[in-house]
């Protein structure tokens, strides 16, 4: 009795494991990297904030609750330190948040700063799905928000020195510094890949050609490089000009990297048998390429478009840094980096500092989930260690 | 004789390299809005006087800036292998004299970072590459990934913040107020290294992450391999195993990317010396393009700098060649 049962609880088991076998040996590529990308942990966190943090910069106008720019900024709460939303206190508690009141006070006693005195005693209550700014979302415009508070204004990170709202802004920058990333990423990649492709497909002269221009383009330092670009950009652009000419630039400053990547792996691949036979019958060299080498290596690419994501971030924010690059209207993570320099701001103000922590927190994400991709990308992982 | 040979022709590459690279900086320094003549006299009339088109134009001659594109970049080219770079577009002092050991302390800043980034990572890099501590392992990687999310601007700030408060001493600036133009001397060279420290640590900072994290790659790369598992076999062992066989592999590519590094921390000096108030050549080059336009003066620095990474890059593919048997069979036959 016994026995049998044990026979079929291993038939079973072979059962599953030839399953299990049969479902490694005809997995694609991406389920692979999929099933060994899920085993970190690390990965995996980072993957979900970096996710997040994309859908925060998405839906940026719903989530936030007022017009990042001028237009939504609150002039009697200058440079306002943050509202923190509380459930209970002295007076009881209540189902729904809320903030306290405050008066502000601006006078020769307090060195005509302005002091903001909490009244604890008046509640401001948190409402759902209020309406207010207009703003346009997937091609729709829409006038309701996430949260608001019934009377006056909510600033979860307080408020700059104009009274925009730091937590609105934070969630607008996210949006353009990932699209800034992504612009540049884009035209650096499609360089990349018709440089590196045809210097490594190639090889010989037209290689040592372009690796020599490569090199050439490597040794002049990116941010003078930038400075110089930039300094020839008119005063009188418009944000969405410079806006798209910066992360231009980003791209066309990036490639030699990537582009050097891409042609180690062509140089690599080009001599394989699979080549050879596609060459014999009589395929030409754009063919190749296009249906036999590229996908040998695409997830090499997919993994250094990532890694090479932060990168970009990182430029664009010490361009604007600067004050070269993104320029007031427009929110990004750079741009609000720049206010935290003030030495009024450092000393006074620090939740200005606060944007900060998710510019830190997207450039670790993007480390990670770069990271953990070309671990889970390498298919000689597992035997390896 | 054929080593002589390769070393000639690596020379003669550098040089047709180095004329590449000026020709981009030259004509990106054309882009920058406006001339050297318009800017002078704008200056001039900013001081009081008057001046016409006419005035433009003499002084337009007078700077040789009539001649064709290709001509003056020709001159431009040729003054500046002799190290003669002109005048500078709105101090009217002499290039060279302005810098003065400006662009050197730059660079030795930058060399010392550099040195300070390997020196630490390439032990770290092998321990993370080779150990199989999980623990040790995130946690390196943790710091290393901080030094890259943490922007040299911000760490730099939070720095001087901190000794403002508790110090009282902001750390900026490369001298002491009484040591700022004095000639060099051993108490100006202690003043100096009393202070460098701060933008050293600073660019050393982002650096010795990314050089972690390409020892570590590197390095992972050549510890699987069979040669490796052979010498194990032999009864190497310990540091010798890692030292003997996959490191001396794996910081070949190191070696050989060098320049490009140094090229990667200059890169960031600009934004530290802003906030420092570094006066070195950063901070110079930061002014001439963002604040006055001054073309002169930021196309010599960027010359001179892509000169030294260039000269960088030749010394580090000699010394490949010299101590790497396979580079050295690879151009020896």
């Amino acid at each position: 009795m016994t026995v049998t049962t044990n026979s079929t609880t291993a038939n079973v088991d072979v059962k599953v494991n030839q399953k299990l076998k049969e479902a490694y040996f005809t997995a694609s590529q991406g389920q692979l990297i999929w099933t060994r990308f899920k085993k970190q942990t690390a990965a995996m966190v980072g993957a979900g904030v970096l996710i997040a943090l994309i859908l925060a910069g998405i839906f940026a106008p719903f989530l936030t609750p007022y017009d990042p720019t001028i237009d939504g900024r609150n002039k009697d709460y200058v440079y306002g330190a943050p509202n923190v939303p509380s459930f209970c206190d002295s007076n009881g508690c209540s189902l729904r948040p809320f903030i306290y009141s405050y008066n502000r006070t601006r006078s020769i006693k307090t060195n005509f700063r302005w002091v903001t005195e909490v009244d604890t005693d008046a509640r401001r209550y948190l409402t759902f799905l209020p309406e207010g700014d207009k703003y346009e979302l997937l091609g729709m415009t829409f006038t309701t928000h996430l949260f608001g508070v019934d009377t006056g204004k909510i600033h979860l990170f307080g408020t700059d020195s104009t009274g925009k709202d730091i937590f609105s802004r934070t969630f607008h920058a996210i949006n353009t510094s990932l699209a800034v990333g992504t612009i540049g990423v884009f035209i650096a990649f499609v360089l990349a890949l018709i440089i590196g492709g045809i210097s490594g497909y190639y090889g010989g002269w037209i290689d040592s050609a372009l690796q020599m221009m490569t090199d050439t383009v490597r040794t002049i330092p990116a941010i003078p490089l930038f400075m110089a670009l930039a300094a020839f950009m008119p005063d009188t652009w418009s944000s969405e000009t410079r806006f798209l000419f910066i992360s231009m630039i980003l791209g066309f400053v990036g490639w030699p990297t990537l582009a050097r990547r891409v042609r180690t792996h062509l140089l690599t691949e080009r001599n394989q048998e699979y080549v050879l036979a596609a060459q014999l019958c009589g395929a030409s060299a754009g063919h190749v390429i296009r249906r036999h080498l590229l996908p040998s290596f695409t997830s090499y690419i997919i993994v250094d478009l990532i890694i090479s994501f932060p990168y970009m971030v990182l430029s664009e924010t010490a361009l604007s840094f600067i004050g070269l690059g993104l320029k007031d209207p427009v929110n990004s993570l750079g741009v609000m980096l720049q206010n935290v320099t003030d030495p009024d701001v450092l000393l006074n103000y620090q939740w200005h500092f606060i944007p900060v922590l998710f510019f830190i927190t997207l450039v670790l994400a993007f480390v990670f989930v770069g990271d953990g991709l070309r671990d889970a990308a390498d298919p000689y992982a597992d035997t390896k260690k | 004789m054929q080593f002589f040979r390769f070393a000639l022709t690596r020379a003669f590459l550098a040089i047709v390299t180095l004329i590449m690279v000026s020709l981009i900086v030259f004509s990106l320094m054309e882009l920058v809005p406006g001339d050297c003549a318009e800017r002078y006299l704008a200056f001039k009339s900013s001081q009081g006087g008057a001046i016409t088109i006419a005035d433009i134009d003499a002084e337009r001659v007078r700077l040789g800036l009539d001649r064709p594109y290709m001509v003056r970049w020709g001159s431009w080219i040729v003054n500046a292998f002799q190290g003669e770079f002109g005048n500078s577009c709105i101090l009217r002092v002499n290039i060279a004299q302005l810098l003065g050991d400006k662009f050197w302390i730059s660079l030795w800043i930058c060399l010392v970072s550099l040195l300070v980034a390997y020196m630490i990572a390439i032990p770290i890099g092998i321990i993370s590459a080779t150990s199989k501590s999980p623990w040790l392992n995130n946690s390196l990687r943790l710091v290393s990934y901080l030094g890259l999310a943490l922007p040299n601007f911000l760490l730099a700030l939070m720095i001087m913040l901190f000794s403002t408060v508790y110090f009282g001493d902001t750390l900026t600036g490369l001298f002491s107020k009484e040591f700022r133009d004095a000639a060099w001397s051993f108490e100006r060279v202690m003043d100096f290294l009393s202070r460098a420290w701060l933008p050293v640590f600073i660019l050393a900072w982002s650096a010795t992450a990314f050089a972690i994290q390409t020892v570590r790659a590197l390095m992972s790369d050549e510890v699987g391999k069979l040669y490796v598992t052979a010498a194990a076999a032999r009864g190497v062992s310990g540091r010798r195993l890692l030292w003997r066989y996959p490191a001396r592999h794996s910081l070949g590519p190191i070696i050989n990317s060098l320049g490009f590094d140094l090229n990667r921390i200059f890169n960031e000096l600009p934004i530290v010396a802003l906030i420092l108030t570094l006066t070195e050549a950063g901070s110079l080059l930061i002014e001439a393009l963002a604040l006055s336009n001054d073309q002169q003066l930021a196309g010599a620095i960027i010359f001179m700098l892509t000169a030294s990474i260039v000269a960088i890059n030749f010394v580090t593919d000699i010394i490949l060649a010299l101590t790497d048997p396979r580079v050295r069979r690879s151009i020896l036959g």
